[in-house]
């Protein structure tokens, strides 16, 4: 089982650190080990301006083992996977330490994203062209970033009020939103039963 | 009546419970060789409350050896002493019942004593009296209540008041005993050490759980985890589990577990420690108090030579024979590639590297000569 009162004093931790670190960090109401994150992109880097959203699991046997994250907003990334947002990143893996916590993960994570490494790819696809056409990797990641990572903190909660209003449950509304990156019509796809 | 000198010397009782107040200045023998004496002097008396269930023998003794060796008498002996250049009568009997009243009158004693018939009281104090004539100062003992922290009877105690410690701010310094009183200063010293480690630990949070180690809800996991290599605070179950979790995929088990959560760096063993240190000499104390303990208990692996230990020569636990011999020291050797032999210094860390089952198919048991 995991350590509960460990999750919630990091909570409480991150809450003072929030604002300096801008980003967020929430427990899903009925279960602590089931979070969502945002961390903002690095400036000076193609991801610049966006927020990109995170999904995190707890395992059992956290703090002892490395938490699971993945992103939920696309983002064009040598070391995420252009698909299912899966994160290839040491520290989530054989190099975690019970010493480390989400804090420090979604630092960490902020700074993969500033400095990706090709050479262990996640994605092989945006890793060969982070080697082979950097120019193109930029433009790519850029556009991603508006496309997914903005749009969605731009306008976010005026879809979230414009589905809500079409009558589904508000909470429904933000998760399905968070899981299409944003894209309202997608959502609504997904929201209206089949 | 026989003197202190020439009768046999009957073991201290309380020397025999493990705690004789007078130390070397004790009447009674604290040599476990002289014979305890083990006989109820209630029942000499006559009445034994205690009846069957007395832990002393019931059995009869002349009145002279009853009353030399008194289960009463290292009381009143204590007190006598100081009173006896006032009032040396037998009526003011400064007994145990005297010294608990905080009145600065004499205690007149009650007529009979209440457990008995008291017909060898009288006697016996003039015995005590008698015999406890003493000049020398080493000899005087101090008010109990005074080295307890405070006397109610302030200056009107007729009692010798003991020097102040700086320490523990008791007034339980003996002044004509500097042996004592090195030894007392000694002991204060250290046990206000422990107490400052002790608070200065409190504050020290487990960087695993994020939680105070000496405020954690049972007993045994108030305890911290040290490293031997590092400095960083982890109480001892969060550092156990994180070493003993089993290793995912791709994860070395030297370069993870055994290292430091926090700095990364290799620490061979954990330490158990109900306190955290504050300098290097504190933390090499307790680890070594830590290895003499044991060093004390028999190993299970070793088995008393029925069995092997994988630790061999490093091992932290006892490696002695039924007979209490005690095993000996061989200097592993190991055939290397060029049929050299090398000597195997660190047996624990080849484990580490291979394993032991790992050590066996590759035949490194069998190529020692």
């Amino acid at each position: 089982m995991a350590n509960v009162s460990r999750i919630h004093r990091e909570l409480m931790q991150f809450s003072k650190d929030q604002s300096i670190l801008g980003m967020s960090l929430m427990a899903d109401d009925d279960d602590v080990r089931h979070l969502t994150a945002t961390i903002p992109g690095p400036t000076s880097t193609p991801y610049d301006g966006g927020i990109f959203h995170l999904d995190i699991t707890l395992p059992d046997g956290y703090p002892f083992d490395p938490p699971k994250m993945r992103f939920t907003t696309k983002v064009w990334h040598p070391n995420i996977s252009s698909q299912t947002g899966a994160i290839c990143l040491d520290i989530l893996k054989n190099n975690w330490s019970p010493a480390l916590n989400l804090k420090t993960a979604l630092i960490s994570l902020q700074a993969l994203l500033s400095s990706p490494e090709p050479n262990d790819p996640q994605d092989a696809v945006v890793a060969k062209q982070y080697l082979g056409d950097y120019a193109t990797f930029v433009a790519t990641a850029r556009r991603w970033t508006e496309d997914f990572a903005k749009a969605s903190s731009a306008n976010f909660s005026g879809k979230v009020h414009k589905l809500v209003e079409m009558g589904f449950p508000e909470a429904l509304v933000k998760k399905t939103l968070e899981a299409v990156g944003g894209d309202e019509n997608m959502a609504l796809e997904r929201l209206c039963p089949k | 009546m026989s003197l202190p000198g020439n009768r046999t010397r009957v073991l201290c009782k309380f020397f025999a419970h493990g705690a004789c107040l007078k130390g070397e200045h004790c009447e009674f023998s604290h040599d476990w060789k002289d014979p305890a004496n083990n006989v109820c002097t209630f029942y000499q008396k006559g009445a034994c409350a205690y009846g069957s269930r007395c832990r002393y023998d019931h059995v009869k003794v002349s009145q002279r050896q009853a009353s030399a060796s008194s289960s009463a008498y290292p009381y009143q002996f204590a007190v006598s002493e100081s009173v006896n250049a006032s009032s040396a009568s037998a009526t003011a009997v400064p007994g145990l019942i005297g010294e608990l009243s905080a009145s600065s009158r004499p205690y007149i004693s009650p007529a009979k004593p209440a457990w008995g018939e008291g017909s060898g009281q009288d006697d016996l104090l003039n015995d005590v009296i008698g015999q406890s004539r003493s000049t020398n100062p080493a000899d005087i003992v101090m008010c109990s209540f005074a080295a307890a922290g405070n006397c109610p009877r302030g200056d009107n105690c007729p009692h010798v008041h003991g020097d102040l410690c700086p320490t523990c701010r008791k007034q339980c310094l003996h002044p004509f005993r500097p042996d004592e009183r090195e030894e007392h200063r000694k002991s204060c010293e250290k046990k206000h050490k422990h107490l400052e480690a002790l608070k200065h630990s409190q504050e020290i949070e487990c960087s695993v759980c994020l939680e105070r180690v000496l405020s954690k809800p049972t007993a045994a996991e108030r305890k911290f985890g040290l490293l031997s290599e590092c400095d960083h605070p982890f109480c001892i179950s969060c550092i156990r589990n994180w070493r003993s979790s089993s290793p995912t995929s791709g994860m070395d088990v030297n370069s993870a577990l055994r290292s430091c959560p926090i700095c990364r760096k290799l620490s061979y063993f954990v330490i158990p420690s109900v306190i955290w240190y504050a300098t290097k000499d504190e933390k090499q104390e307790i680890v070594d108090s830590y290895k003499a303990r044991l060093r004390s208990i028999d190993c299970r692996h070793f088995d008393f030579g029925n069995g092997a230990c994988p630790f061999g020569t490093s091992c932290f636990y006892k490696h002695a024979y039924r007979d209490g011999r005690l095993e000996e020291v061989v200097l592993r050797h190991l055939g290397d590639e060029d049929g050299q032999t090398v000597i195997a210094k660190d047996i624990r860390w080849l484990i580490g590297e291979v394993g032991i089952w790992g050590m066996l198919r590759k035949g490194y048991f069998f190529k020692m000569y």
